[in-house]
Parts: C-alpha cells; structure tokens; sequence
C-alpha cells in the first residue's frame, strides 16, 4: 500500500514537472527589436505567408483582405476552426500588443498562456525575423475588422488536450534552418527565409513524423494530400521532382500558375501561387534558386 | 437526281449521327482538352519568351480555344462522371450551374481575345492573360488534381 502511494506520487510529480516544463512559453518585452514599423513591407510578408488563404471570411471576396476566419479544416484530427485575426478588439486580435502577436507566431502561445494547435503553422512562422513581425502586425491593424466569431475546434482525443501540445512544442519547435546555404548567398538565404519561414511551404510538401511534426530528413519530397486525395508533389529537385523544370519554369509558375506543359495549378497550390505572384519578382526568383538548390529526394511510398 | 441527292443527305446524317454515337463523350473531351493545352503551348510559350513572337500562331491557337469553348459544355452528359481516368470532378454534375458559369467566362474570354487581334507580345500578354485565368478557375472547382 505504502509502496503504490509512493508510485503514485512519483507518477504525479512527473507529470506535474512534464506539465512545468511544457507548459506555454514566451518571450518578453525586453526581446523586441527596436524597429519602426514598415506596412508595405508587412503586405509583402502577409503575402509571403499565405495568412488570407486560411484566415479570409469564408463570405467575402473583397479585393482587400477581411479576416474574419470560419474556415473549417478538415484533418485526420479532428476539424480546426480558423479563427478571427481581424483588428475587431473583442472577436479578432485587435486588442493584442506586438508581445501577444509575436509569442502567437513564434511560440504559438496565446495572450492569454494557453498553446495553440501546430494547424497554425508557428513551427514555420519560428524562422521568421522579428522585424517582419512587426510590420505584419502593423499591416494587419490597417485591415478592417470583421465580425465574425470565433468557434471551438472540434477534435478527437487526446488531441482535445490542449497540454499534450507542449510535449509537440518540445519535440518540434525548432528555430534553426532546415537546408544550409552558403552564408554569402543572399539569393539563397532569402529563398530559404521565404520557403521555411513566412512560405511554410514544408508544412504540406514534407512528409510528417509519428509525432506530427515534420520529418526533415525528407524535406519538400512531397506527402500525402492533408485535405483530400493524391499527394502533394515532391518539390525537390530529383527526377520525381523538379529536376526537370529549369529556375525560370519555377519563377514562371510562380508568377503565373502555369507549369513548363502550360497546364493550371491546382488544388490548395492554387490560393498559394496567386499569394506568391503578389510578391517582387526577386522573391520568387530566391525560391526558385532555394528549391533547385534542396537536397534532391526520391519518392519514398512510406512517406 | 434530286434522288440521289436526298440520300446523300441522308447517308450523311447517318454518319454524322452513328459517328457522334460511337465516340465516347469522355475520349472526346479528353482529345478536346488536349488540343487546348496544345493552344497553349504555343501562346505560353511567346509569352513566357521560349518563342518569338507570331500573331498568325498565336490567332490559331486561340482558335483552337474557341473550338474548346464552343463544344467542351456537350461533352460532359449524365453517365460520363467516371471511366478513362476521367479528370473530371463530380461537382461538374452536382453544381452544373457553376461549370457553365465557368465555362461562359471562357468562352467571353477567348471571344476578346480573338477580337483583340494582338499584334506584339504584350498585346497578346493582355489578351490571353484572362483567358489563362479562366482555365484556371474553372479547373480549380472542377477538375481532380493527380
């Protein structure tokens, strides 16, 4: 009796200290840059994102961007309702300070210490600089508010346990680069900044691991189709990637969503590419000499 | 003579008719569709500079596109949802309104950009531009991404 009163006890300390060490963290006011806040360029980085293609109301089709959410995304987990991140102060963001915004985008740690859910691809969103955080907030606080509210996800366990994110957040939040480039390559750096970073592009293109994080061993080899059928293609470049498009087939796509046989993008790539041609057309150029420059991966069927 | 004549006529309906019979609707669509990437090759390609510039070219080829917009709505009839690997997606048939909104927009589309007789590259850039857009919109509802 005495000997299980002291396993219990030592199987709660464990998880009283698992909870401790994955509980929601964040950074401080103290490691905010010191940077006046540029929209122009919080527009690029809002296109670079792709935040409209989850977080547009499903309702509107306004030139400019009203993010009032609703989007239910369907997942093997259960379904995500994308929130509002709309300046309405009470139903969207517009309350938050730039600490909230960043520990949201980088931590994917709410105001109020709760983890969110990696469908808000945060573990991308790490890699981006502070300073295009800023003036992606500040770019968002210029869009009007909208008022739609925000409603519960509906998950499966024990994905409904918002703690377990935490042991998630240990095993996959990781700020380093995936791909080294060489350090004097400003094409390439600004390439791997876009794809890993703001481009979350690995989030569909890579295959993920037993955890649900990324398996970085097989960056951008393509994966099964997360919202449906197929599988998202392999974008690195092998022969059963993009060996066969040349950088100007990839900026081209890009720009126009035309493949090298003139055929349409389709599916998700679709809202992605019509993000992507809002872009300088140095972005897309950097992209396109990143992904030619990936390790080239052939198409694993375990994947 | 008028005899000879009337059979004519008629034995060419029959054919006419037993040849619309045997092609399948799909096979044609499909042979439709390749026809138009075809058109495509040769417009995308001026424009994304792997070939100069050549309005007879690319009048022809946007002809070709007219020919898809003109026959491409009849080759989609209840029955063809599945069979030769068909690309087609079932919200072709469960929102049919939809399609033939998509499809009209192409269709306008092609019609301006033949009536803008393009004389240089950017002309034709102008032109075909929205027609490009059209195929892509419309494959984005309604077509199955392999």
């Amino acid at each position: 009796m005495k000997r299980l009163a002291i396993a219990l006890g030592l199987i709660g300390l464990a998880a009283v200290l698992a909870l401790l060490i994955t509980r929601p963290s964040g950074l401080s006011a103290d490691d905010l840059p010191v940077h006046v806040a540029d929209a122009s360029n919080g527009e690029r980085v809002f296109h670079a994102g792709g935040c409209a293609s989850c977080h547009a109301s499903t309702e509107t089709e306004s030139e400019t961007p009203v993010l009032g959410g609703g989007l239910a995304m369907d997942t093997p987990f259960g379904i995500f309702r994308v929130p509002n991140i709309s300046p309405h102060p009470s139903r969207g963001i517009g309350n938050w300070s730039l600490l909230d915004f960043v520990n949201a985008m980088h931590m994917g740690t709410s105001p109020d210490g709760r983890h969110y859910y990696p469908a808000f691809p945060y573990a991308s969103y790490i890699r981006m600089s502070l300073e295009d955080l800023v003036d992606l907030k500040s770019y968002l606080d210029t869009l009007p508010e909208a008022k739609e509210r925000n409603e519960y996800h509906q998950l499966k366990f024990p994905w409904n346990v918002r703690a377990g994110i935490g042991l998630w957040k240990l095993l996959n939040l990781d700020s380093a680069a995936v791909v080294s480039v060489p350090l004097e390559n400003e094409v390439l750096l600004r390439g791997r900044y876009l794809v890993e970073g703001p481009g979350h592009c690995g989030e569909c293109h890579t295959p993920r691991n037993w955890s649900g994080g990324l398996n970085k061993d097989r960056w951008l080899a393509g994966a099964p189709n997360p919202d449906g059928e197929g599988r998202v293609s392999n974008i690195t470049p092998s022969p059963k990637g993009l060996a066969a498009w040349s950088q100007g087939d990839i900026e081209y796509y890009l720009e126009t969503g035309l493949d090298p046989d003139f055929d349409t993008v389709g599916g998700s790539m679709v809202e992605v590419q019509e993000n992507l041609s809002r872009l300088p057309a140095k972005d897309r150029e950097a992209i396109a000499a990143y992904l030619k420059s990936t390790p080239p991966l052939e198409h694993d069927p375990g994947d | 003579m008028s005899r000879i004549f009337v059979s004519i006529i008629l034995s060419s309906i029959f054919v006419t008719g037993a040849a619309i019979a045997e092609s399948d609707p799909i096979e044609a669509r499909q042979h439709l569709m390749e026809d138009t990437r075809d058109g495509a090759k040769v417009i995308g390609g001026m424009l994304k500079g792997e070939k100069p510039f050549d309005a007879k070219a690319a009048m022809a080829a946007l002809k070709i596109w007219k020919k898809t917009a003109t026959e491409a709505g009849d080759l989609f009839p209840e029955g063809s949802e599945s069979g030769h690997d068909t690309e087609a997606k079932s919200t072709i048939w469960s929102d049919r309104e939809g399609f033939d909104e998509k499809m009209a927009i192409f269709n306008t589309q092609v019609d301006a950009a033949i009536a803008a007789n393009a004389d240089s590259l950017d002309a034709l850039k102008a032109a075909a531009g929205p027609v490009f857009k059209a195929c892509k919109d419309c494959h984005d509802g309604y077509r199955i991404e392999k």
